[in-house]
């Protein structure tokens, strides 16, 4: 998969789930700081990367995700 | 003061008076900590503006809410970070980028959790430093300041406190809460109230130095669970109560003590922590509680009523037996029942019934209603010889509580001595304890625990009128001389001294060692042993003998130079039949002292408070009794001579059951050099002078033998 559609896919998820727009969220926006993920929307991120992208995360690692550009190396590494 | 306590003795002005405060990372949601700190400002009518930042929400409470704490117009003095420790360097980095300087950070999830935590606490520290920034916490409930001219709540505590004279700190914000419902329940009012979490920036350092200029603040209290600067600690309670008369109580858990028994010196084994944490405080003056009860029982007593002036108490009740219990406590506790005068008895015995008990304890009977306590109480307070009153109360039918309250109260004012109240009982004097409570009458369920607070503040008042003591600084030392012994024996790979070497340490801060030593020959051996004069004591010197009595290394009572030659060759051949392998250095020869008593000294480092110096008397006395005392250093003349006094065996130095009166001048100058020797040369781990000899009074001290362990 490209990096651009890898990205893109990530944004509308979180976009999704943090009730937000895609136009909205930038590369490096932090779920928290930036986007204002609470600590059940940053466990539900997680279990809506694996359902989009067909795969299982490592939850212990993948809390440790939190940006945008971050998941996107994350997912990758897990395709 | 250091850079940074500067900056924080400027930032915590700002922090609790602060004119505008942004909530950083809170939410809409009610009953989270970043829902309920917002709420709890608001509810709390902050004598400034509140700016609630969130990247998500227009508005929160009904207030424009912003996405970044830099986006705001207005300047913000203090910052309150509730957001999650992954992201509060963010928070706390665009707090410096926007000049905040005072920053409460209450999330948890750093120093305490170890590993990342650890890092992310350092990594705040840094960003603090960076832009000259304050901040309490992280991990903590908030703080809470009640003057009317800040208002300001931010903590998560469910209720707000009313306002008083008493300060409260805490490294627990769980005790907080509990603290606030426990004061709440008894009309105990807050200036400030702190809890300050992991105390990576701010610490109790910091707050009692700002307390100490606080108009507000009239006793500061301290819960701690540990203690990082012992000596800082130390010397902010000392100007605290020396420069504002502030009394500081602290309650410090913790009081086991893990870890003495792995020590490798009788110093290390007798040091428990607590023990060395008792010492301090008391040095420092600080006033040490037992628990919560203890430590606001103690604290109203403080904070509401004058310092009695003597320990001469009067007792007014209309109950025998509790006034007899009182009795028992108070002179147990050290305090003395006042002796009428003929005109206050005279006094009492017009105004009383015939049945009542006109000698202290006064008894105003069963029956007593408002007049009766009213004449007591009056007199009292009138006698000279009276410097404090416990009014006592049981509810009979005719018991007019309330108004008995209210004449406690009034009279209380009109005099400059302090009064106590017990009305005991629960259900039925309750509006009179809160009429009390209302005009700060210290309150006890129980009529003897009017003693211990009474006694404590007697104490305080004597404290503050006499001038702590300066340690004395010894010119006629030879620092370079016992630093140079120490760094050769640790070039050689030694953990510890040898005994003649050991006592050159001593001897360079002029502590007073017997006339000693070291030969490596048997004809050296005579010649020293003549030098010093008879008789002398003969040790071999052997880093492979550990116990040197059991393979004949030691001999006693060599009484001329032919004997010392002819014993150096018998400990070389004793030591040879029984130890063959050992590689024998020497033999150590000493003046043999007979006469006189034996005492311990020694010093130990302790992890929070530094060096700590020991006092004992020798033989049962430490080995079984364990009859101790300790002071940190540095130690002056008065804690010294405190610390020999302090033990319990001490009374056999002092001329007891017709004993001779020892130098214990002498003794108390010994501990003052060791305790400089103790800070000059950080070095020494453990250090044992047992045994120190003591003779009579201006025959002076000898120290006979020394450990040091490095």
């Amino acid at each position: 998969m490209e990096h651009e559609e890898l990205k893109s896919r990530v944004k509308k998820v979180v976009a999704r789930v943090l009730k937000t727009e895609q136009s909205e969220i930038d590369d490096d926006a932090n779920f928290i700081f930036d986007l204002g993920a609470d600590s059940m929307q940053s466990m539900l991120l997680i279990a809506a990367f694996e359902e989009e992208f067909d795969i299982e995360l490592d939850a212990e690692k993948a809390q440790e995700v939190q940006t945008i550009s971050g998941a996107v190396e994350f997912i990758a590494a897990n395709l | 003061m250091t850079n940074r306590a500067a900056l924080h003795s400027k930032n915590l002005q700002t922090l609790f008076y602060p004119k505008s405060v942004a909530i950083v990372g809170t939410n809409k949601v009610k009953g989270t900590v970043p829902g309920d700190i917002f709420i709890n400002i608001l509810h709390a009518e902050l004598n400034g503006a509140t700016f609630p930042v969130n990247p998500r929400e227009k508005y929160i409470g009904g207030v424009k809410a912003y996405k970044y704490i830099v986006d705001i117009p207005d300047e913000i003095d203090l910052a309150i970070i509730v957001f999650p420790s992954s992201v509060c360097n963010k928070a706390l980095e665009q707090c410096g980028q926007k000049g905040v300087k005072a920053v409460i950070i209450i999330s948890a999830g750093f120093k305490e959790i170890g590993g990342k935590g650890l890092e992310r606490e350092k990594e705040l520290l840094e960003i603090a430093n960076k832009y000259d920034m304050s901040f309490i916490g992280p991990n903590c409930l908030g703080v809470i300041n009640t003057d009317p001219l800040s208002r300001l709540n931010a903590s998560f505590a469910r209720k707000f406190p009313a306002e008083g004279n008493i300060a409260f700190l805490s490294q627990s914000g769980a005790l907080c809460t509990a603290v606030l419902d426990y004061a709440l329940a008894k009309n105990i009012g807050f200036s400030k109230f702190v809890s300050f979490g992991n105390k990576a920036d701010i610490s109790e350092i910091d707050l009692l130095y700002y307390l100490m200029d606080d108009d507000k603040t009239k006793v500061i209290l301290l819960y701690l669970e540990e203690i990082t600067d012992g000596p800082g600690l130390m010397q902010a309670a000392r100007d605290v109560i020396e420069k504002s008369h502030k009394p500081v109580l602290i309650l410090k858990s913790g009081r086991t003590s893990a870890g003495a028994s792995a020590a490798a010196s009788h110093t290390g084994s007798l040091a428990g922590s607590d023990e060395i944490c008792d010492a301090a405080f008391k040095q420092a003056g600080i006033i040490r509680c037992d628990n919560i009860e203890e430590m606001f029982n103690i604290a109203i007593a403080l904070a509401y009523q004058p310092l009695p002036k003597t320990n001469n108490v009067a007792i007014i009740t209309n109950a025998g037996g509790p006034g007899v219990l009182t009795t028992d406590a108070a002179i147990k506790q050290g305090l003395q029942l006042a002796q009428f005068s003929e005109e206050t008895t005279n006094t009492l015995k017009r105004s009383l019934p015939t049945t009542a008990n006109i000698k202290n304890p006064v008894d105003v009977i069963g029956d007593a209603r408002a007049d009766r306590y009213y004449a007591a109480m009056s007199a009292a307070f009138k006698e000279k010889s009276v410097d404090g009153v416990f009014v006592i109360l049981t509810p009979q039918s005719m018991t007019d509580i309330n108004k008995i309250a209210e004449e406690v109260a009034k009279i209380a004012h009109e005099y400059d001595k302090p009064v106590y109240a017990s009305f005991m009982g629960e259900a039925d004097v309750a509006s009179g304890i809160k009429i009390l409570q209302k005009h700060q009458i210290p309150h006890y369920i129980l009529p003897e625990s009017m003693c211990k607070p009474f006694y404590t503040a007697y104490m305080f008042d004597r404290k503050i009128k006499r001038k702590l003591a300066e340690p004395v600084i010894f010119t006629d030392v030879d620092k370079e001389k016992a630093q140079a012994l120490l760094a050769k024996a640790a070039g050689e790979g030694r953990s510890y001294l040898p005994e003649y070497l050991a006592a050159k340490v001593i001897e360079a801060y002029k502590l007073p060692v017997v006339a000693n030593g070291f030969a490596t020959s048997a004809e050296e051996a005579g010649s020293i042993a003549e030098s010093i004069g008879f008789p002398v004591v003969m040790k071999v010197m052997s880093d492979d003998i550990i116990h040197k009595y059991d393979v004949g290394g030691v001999i006693l009572d060599v009484n001329s130079k032919e004997e010392a030659e002819k014993q150096y060759v018998n400990i070389f051949q004793n030591v040879n039949k029984k130890m063959p392998e050992a590689k024998i250095d020497g033999v150590f020869i000493a003046r043999q002292i007979s006469a006189g008593t034996e005492v311990i000294l020694g010093v130990k480092r302790d992890p929070s408070f530094g060096a700590v110096i020991m006092f004992g008397l020798g033989g049962i006395f430490v080995e079984v009794f364990k009859d101790v005392s300790f002071r940190v250093a540095p130690v002056s003349k008065k804690a010294a001579l405190g610390m020999i006094k302090e033990v319990k065996s001490s009374k056999l130095l002092l001329g007891a059951r017709g004993r001779a009166v020892l130098d214990v001048e002498s003794v108390a100058n010994a501990i003052m050099r060791l305790s400089q020797l103790a800070l000059d040369c950080p070095q020494i781990k453990e250090l044992d002078i047992n045994p120190m000899i003591i003779l009579e009074e201006g025959e002076g001290c000898y120290v006979a033998d020394t450990k040091i362990i490095i």
